[in-house]
């Protein structure tokens, strides 16, 4: 009954199993690194896409304009220029070329040093009401800003007169 | 023994390691890309640019040699952006330009310039 004339083919039986087992592994594993790739490749356009925003709201509208977009929403921030600020950045962020709208969500901090006492401090210009930023993958974009002197709802431990500030926004996917 | 399958045998292998050097290849590319989004996620492209932009606009207003503006701007880079940045003004009057040198070194990325403006 036993007898070794199929021994060959056997082991090329063997051999061919252990191959298609170690490519199928290696195909699987290659396309499962893709995840972390995918990404750090959103997160790069969601940095440049927030970059731009903030680069186009302060930007003046004419040459003559005293100050940008932006500079203005800091200075006098009571609640119609934060909103307008939420509404116009939320527009750069959100068009798509397709006409439909994204859903991106941020949140921006104001950061200034105090001289006097040598402090860094900081306070929230606007956080989207009702809702907490729980997620990851959050880029942070920030953009210099130049203030001829405190904003109107500043912190109170801002220096007086001009200064320059930090806008730090934190921009997710909602 | 019986040798008749040896070329099918031999194309067996051929076509399997051909098989597993293109899948050693797909995962090599997949990393590739994971490294490069990575160094450019690193590089401070963003923040050269908002420097520069903001220290033009500065001398635009002619506030570039305030040095309470450019010690805010440095304590301020240190403490949010972990950036060591310099600014210098001077101007020449023979040829009439105004010079901003810039530097920013962030530990990773160092970079100078000397913006040029003639008056």
């Amino acid at each position: 009954m036993v007898d070794d004339s199929g021994q060959l083919y056997t082991i090329e039986g063997i051999s061919a199993g252990l191959l298609m087992i170690v490519t199928a592994y290696l195909v699987v594993s290659s396309t499962t690194v893709l995840t972390p790739q995918d990404v750090h490749i959103t997160d790069v356009q969601l940095e440049q896409l927030g970059n731009d925003a903030l680069a186009m709201m302060d930007t003046r509208d004419s040459y003559e304009d005293e100050r940008s977009p932006l500079q203005d929403y800091v200075l006098y921030d009571d609640s119609i220029n934060k909103s307008n600020f939420e509404q116009q950045f939320l527009l750069y962020c959100n068009s798509t070329p397709f006409g439909a709208m994204d859903d991106l969500r941020f949140n921006a901090t104001i950061h200034f040093y105090k001289r006097s006492t040598e402090e860094q401090s900081s306070y929230t210009y606007y956080e989207p009401p009702g809702y907490d930023y729980y997620r990851e993958n959050a880029v942070k974009v920030n953009r210099w800003i130049y203030l001829e002197e405190k904003p109107w709802n500043g912190h109170p431990n801002m220096n007086s007169g001009e200064q320059m500030v930090i806008m730090e926004v934190l921009l997710w996917r909602g | 023994m019986n040798d008749d399958g040896q070329w099918i045998i031999l194309m067996g292998f051929v076509v399997s390691t051909i098989i597993f050097i293109l899948a050693l290849i797909v995962s090599q590319s997949a990393l590739v890309g994971q490294t490069t989004s990575e160094s450019v996620l690193e590089f401070s492209k963003t923040d050269i640019q908002d420097l520069r932009a903001e220290v033009i606009y500065l001398k635009e207003k002619e506030l570039i040699s305030d040095d309470l503006l450019i010690y805010d701007l440095k304590n301020l880079s240190m403490g949010r952006k972990t950036a060591a940045v310099d600014l210098n003004s001077w101007s020449d009057e023979i040829s009439g330009t105004d010079f901003v040198f810039i530097h920013f070194n962030d530990g990773t990325t160092s970079y100078s310039e000397t913006y040029e403006e003639y008056y």
